[in-house]
């Protein structure tokens, strides 16, 4: 295989399992908390801010200042649920528009304080990696190698830890895990601390091999809910495989399309896709 | 026991002071160019007119319980429409612009066929993904409709000032208005309203859930994209990322901020929401902090959105006395 | 013969709900379908009105074949039918539940309706009329303005046969019309459903309450999605499949 190939392989994985792990907080949120948080893009890129705030701005060690700030964004994220989703689960228009006003309130405060100009986080590891014909920054490979990592790690929590076995148990059916005595606010909490912490730490990495916008949130979100829909509602471990796919066609459609074609094309197939099976590739039937 | 509202044998919604209400605001919106004083004045108030349109017509498509995430994208059909008709092939403004909404609905009953037999949540996420792609389609063709930076030399309605312009979105509001109001409230509304509270119940009387969302979705669509041929005329310059899912979203934060349960909920909504941000217009950059605090305040404390408020008021009252 | 169903089966999966079923059904008549808990029966009413596609088997209504059809084509060929959990138009009120179940009869085009020609405003007065009438030969002309969701179950019950009766049917098909309602109101649905059938209307039901073998002409027994005994109730009585159905094969007779 060429090096260019091998290249295009890392940069669709990198692009995948990022794209997956700020998708994972996002449908745990969904089918735990059977709502749609819009604010979930606006997350990431305050994560990536706070990180750059840290990092950038206070000077501290850039992968603790990745670990303190996925850590202020969990505990940030359990308050959101207590507060501003707590009253609404299940219920999608009001929890849409918290999240819409959530999405302002981040997106804004951003904006005036760090707007003016783009900034960028610097590379987590510097230098390029050379060899074999394959030439690619360090800082890819390594996002990628720890964004699968992550993502391993991940699955490995939420089948086997206990905590895990609750969120499941709840995405499944929540009356019948309640009665079971699984404290749902509780998973709910949690479930959203984690989210934000992956977003987080996503975009981070992203903020670190591409720009820092206030609102680089919005493409995210918009990838994120294609995939998460399209491997389905319902489904967790589906949206591995859907983010697999959507990391892969982003990274390689455009290089023989446009990019407005690209995301015609993609579109299509998740509409066509939700009107034969509303359910998605791997969900279940909800409502 | 809660008793429903309208004591007579009827489906009618709008009790005659609410009829008079609309009335007298038309009469005191069609004499307030009189105290107008800055051209500024009158571009708010014709772009509430625009959103209150389409507004309403959401919330026409919400009867019968589906909410649409691509409206904008819908009104961005008409104005694009209407704006290539009359700017490239010289038509005039006031034959296109019904043109750019014939074509909006004809879009919309050609998908409103498979959408229809998605519902809910389904429903919601497919009509976001048709909305992105309307823009994905618009930024193909960028060559005809210009990139970001938008559309330019639209041929305007009217020669200059703005008064006409006003005039003339008072009147295609009140048209409008009119319009959705006689369609929910005629046995087609009905209908609506049936298959929102039991799609069963109302194909076992017969009431077929397509053919009436289709139809809802027809006449919706061609009402926003009406208000979208007319605003592309009276900016003459559009662009579509005015017409993208926030905006999209945004016509929804109205409808439910002002009631979605109510025909006057979008109208109430669409101006506090567009109004009072410009209200406070020296602070420019700390509007989106203003809405997004109406947005909590509403969703927290009046669940069923601002008309409701009336009501509260109204049994908190009859209660102290 | 106003409704045959020949063979009628239908598998969910590996679950067979409804298998190999025939039914025949004469035209002004009272047929009931009874059966234990989860035998099928209204699984059975899904597939003839429509809900459900059958896996095999046909629908024929008045010599037509009608197996799959929608099921608001179903309600315009002139079969009603209500429904065992009965949902209703919740936020209307009784009138207006009844009144917005006269789509089929008169019919208004959507022109005429949005338009509102004579045509429609004399459908309509009719409509409105009629709506009330239905209302009074069941009772619930008192509770006229109340919320259809604020009814009681047994009234609730009797809101849903009101409603199907909107639709001018010559087949009525009805799921549980018995459930929930006291002594008196269980006589008195009884009455009213007699009346129907004087009227020249066919009803087809389904009922758990065996106080509906008062009325009934004819009884389906159905167990575990197949049909175990048909004829009259007398008949019924005495079959020993259909004791040892409802009691169980250990019960001997004392």
């Amino acid at each position: 295989m060429s090096g260019q190939g091998i290249e295009i392989i890392i940069n669709a994985l990198m692009l995948s399992s990022m794209y997956i792990l700020v998708a994972s907080g996002f449908a745990l949120v969904l089918n735990i908390m059977g709502i749609l948080n819009f604010a979930h893009g606006a997350l990431y890129m305050v994560g990536g801010y706070v990180c750059y705030q840290l990092g950038v701005i206070y000077g501290i060690n850039l992968w603790l200042s990745l670990l303190l700030a996925a850590a202020a964004m969990a505990l940030f994220g359990l308050f959101l649920e207590r507060f501003c989703f707590r009253p609404f689960y299940g219920d999608f228009f009001n929890s849409t528009i918290v999240s819409i006003a959530l999405i302002l309130i981040f997106q804004t405060t951003v904006n005036l304080t760090m707007g003016d100009h783009v900034r960028s986080l610097p590379p987590f590891v510097a230098g390029m990696f050379k060899h074999g014909g394959v030439s690619i920054s360090w800082d890819r490979l390594a996002t990628g190698a720890i964004g699968v990592g992550l993502l391993g790690i991940l699955t490995l929590y939420i089948r086997k830890s206990k905590m895990g076995q609750q969120m499941l148990a709840v995405a499944q059916d929540s009356v019948g895990a309640e009665l079971q005595g699984i404290r749902i606010h509780r998973v709910a909490a949690i479930a959203m601390g984690l989210g934000c912490a992956l977003a987080t730490v996503a975009g981070s990495f992203m903020g670190a091999i591409f720009d820092l916008t206030p609102f680089m949130g919005d493409l995210i979100l918009v990838r994120v809910i294609q995939l998460v829909i399209l491997s389905g509602i319902g489904s967790i471990g589906g949206v591995l495989i859907g983010g697999l796919v959507i990391g892969a066609l982003d990274s390689i459609l455009p290089l023989y399309v446009t990019p407005s074609i690209a995301q015609t094309l993609g579109l299509a197939v998740v509409i066509a896709v939700l009107l034969i099976r509303p359910r998605g590739l791997f969900g279940r039937e909800v409502g | 026991m809660e008793r429903n509202m309208s004591h007579q044998r009827g489906f009618s919604i709008v009790p005659r002071r609410q009829a008079y209400a609309y009335l007298a605001g038309l009469v005191i919106l069609a004499l307030l160019p009189v105290f107008m004083k800055t051209l500024y004045s009158y571009h708010i108030f014709i772009l509430t007119f625009v959103y209150i349109i389409a507004t309403s017509s959401l919330r026409t498509l919400a009867t019968s319980g589906q909410i649409s995430m691509c409206h904008a994208a819908f009104m961005s059909i008409g104005a694009y429409g209407s704006a290539l008709l009359a700017r490239d092939a010289g038509w005039s403004p006031w034959l296109t612009m019904p043109l750019g909404a014939l074509g909006t609905m004809v879009v919309a009953v050609l998908i409103g066929f498979p959408f229809a037999r998605v519902r809910a949540i389904y429903f919601s996420m497919v009509s976001l993904f048709f909305g992105m792609g309307i823009i994905s389609v618009n930024q193909i063709f960028g060559k005809y409709t210009g990139h970001i930076g938008g559309m330019i030399g639209i041929p305007p309605l009217f020669a200059s000032s703005k008064v006409p312009y006003y005039y003339f979105f008072l009147g295609l509001t009140a048209f409008s208005l009119l319009v959705l109001w006689r369609f929910e409230t005629c046995r087609i509304g009905v209908c609506l309203k049936a298959i929102n509270q039991s799609h069963e119940v109302a194909a076992s009387v017969g009431i077929s859930e397509m053919k009436f969302r289709v139809v809802a979705q027809g006449v919706s669509c061609f009402i926003v994209g009406l208000a979208g041929a007319g605003y592309a005329h009276y900016n003459t310059v559009i662009s579509y990322s005015s017409f993208d899912l926030l905006a999209s979203i945004y016509l929804i934060v109205y409808m439910i901020v002002g009631g979605i349960g109510s025909f006057g909920g979008p109208i109430i909504g669409t101006a506090i929401l567009f109004v009072l941000p410009e209200l406070f217009r020296g602070l420019k950059e700390f509007t989106p902090y203003l809405f997004a605090t109406i947005i909590l305040v509403v969703v927290f404390l009046m669940r069923d959105g601002i008309v409701s408020l009336g009501g509260k008021i109204k049994s908190l009252s009859v209660r102290s006395s | 013969m106003i409704l045959q169903t020949i063979g009628l089966t239908k598998n969910f999966g590996g679950l067979t709900a409804v298998s190999n079923v025939d039914i025949q059904v004469e035209e002004g008549q009272i047929v009931g379908i009874i059966g234990p808990n989860g035998a099928g029966k209204t699984t059975l009413f899904n597939l003839i009105t429509g809900s459900l596609r059958p896996t095999a088997g046909k629908v024929v209504f008045q010599g037509k074949d009608i197996t799959g059809t929608k099921p608001h084509v179903v309600a315009s060929l002139g079969i009603g039918r209500s429904f065992q959990l009965n949902p209703l138009f919740a936020e209307f009120t009784v009138l207006q539940n009844v009144a917005a179940s006269f789509y089929l009869h008169p019919k208004s085009s959507l022109i005429d309706a949005f338009f509102g020609t004579s045509k429609y405003r004399r459908n309509e007065a009719y409509i409105w009329e009629k709506a009330l009438e239905i209302l009074e030969l069941l009772g619930l002309d008192k509770v006229e303005q109340e919320l259809a969701k604020n009814l009681p179950q047994g009234y609730r019950k009797m809101l849903g046969i009101a409603r199907v009766l909107a639709t001018n049917p010559k087949l009525l098909l009805l799921d549980e019309p018995l459930g929930g309602m006291s002594l008196g109101e269980i006589q008195f649905t009884m009455g009213v459903l007699k009346k129907i059938r004087e009227s020249g209307v066919t009803i087809l039901l389904v009922e758990h309450n065996m106080q509906i073998m008062d009325i009934v002409d004819r009884v389906f027994v159905i167990n575990f999605g197949r049909k175990i005994a048909a004829g009259t109730i007398d008949e019924i009585r005495n079959n020993k499949d259909v004791i040892e159905a409802y009691f169980g094969a250990d019960q001997h007779a004392t």
